[in-house]
């Protein structure tokens, strides 16, 4: 799989984002003839893509140009990885769990997306954020195929 | 996202259907603020199909405000997907959680007369 979308940053598409990452796991995981596991492998991009998306929509509305999401879902054998990119300032992630009772604290979208995936990883690129996200899909093979 | 509110046995209840992502978590929050309330609320998770971490805050912003003056929010008939988002930042344990609406209305109720 080696497929792209490039939406608007801004909040009305996320739905768009959303769907687009459970199917493309969906997709992938049809094509390895995976049986089980499916609905977690597509819920973990979908709730991944969700909160990386939301990330760059929020920080793109201190800028003045338009900016867009550009979202591409590649597989290698039975990894599939969703690699989110935005132009936005640079930030600083911060992968730890937040204060559950302090109010009102957030932080808890970047913990997800680490106990989600099985390695992300964020680089700034040629003023680009990068943000890698890597599951794999253990496979268990539909009997008869 | 559809959100219904009702009162039964003096405590209210709030019914969420849809998806509560961050494009529909300020609804939620612009309901909580602007209902008036029971001290003690149980939010109806059961037609809840999918959860993110802006959806998270608002329930655990909701849950901390009720505290302040006695109350508190209890949750209800979470699925598999949205349970999962609880468990995964721990945020489970800020919770009494109940799979019967029921459970949780009467936990509402037996504990609003303790406060």
């Amino acid at each position: 799989m080696n497929t792209t979308i490039i939406l608007p940053a801004e909040m009305c598409y996320l739905r768009l984002a959303t769907v687009t990452a459970w199917t493309a796991a969906e997709i992938f995981s049809n094509s390895l003839n995976a049986e089980n596991g499916i609905h977690d492998f597509c819920h973990a991009f979908k709730l991944a893509v969700c909160e990386t998306f939301s990330n760059s929509v929020r920080h793109a509305v201190h800028s003045k140009e338009e900016k867009n999401v550009t979202i591409r879902f590649s597989s290698s054998n039975d990894r599939l990885t969703a690699l989110v990119s935005d132009s936005n300032l640079p930030f600083d992630p911060v992968i730890t769990l937040p204060d559950i009772e302090k109010y009102p604290e957030g932080g808890f979208g970047l913990f997800l997306i680490r106990q989600l995936m099985d390695e992300v990883v964020f680089t700034r690129e040629n003023g680009m954020n990068l943000v890698a996200m890597t599951k794999k899909l253990t496979v268990e093979h539909k009997q008869g195929n | 996202m559809i959100i219904r509110e009702n009162t039964r046995d003096s405590v209210s209840t709030i019914t969420l259907a849809g998806t509560l992502d961050a494009l529909s978590a300020p609804e939620l929050q612009s309901f909580s603020e602007n209902s008036a309330l029971s001290p003690n609320v149980v939010l109806d998770l059961s037609d809840v199909d999918f959860l993110d971490s802006s959806g998270l805050r608002v329930i655990r912003g909701m849950a901390l405000k009720k505290r302040e003056s006695g109350g508190d929010v209890i949750l209800a008939c979470m699925n598999d997907d949205v349970r999962k988002v609880f468990n995964n930042t721990q945020l489970v344990r800020l919770f009494h959680i109940y799979d019967d609406l029921d459970a949780a209305v009467t936990y509402a109720e037996t504990n609003k007369k303790s406060i």
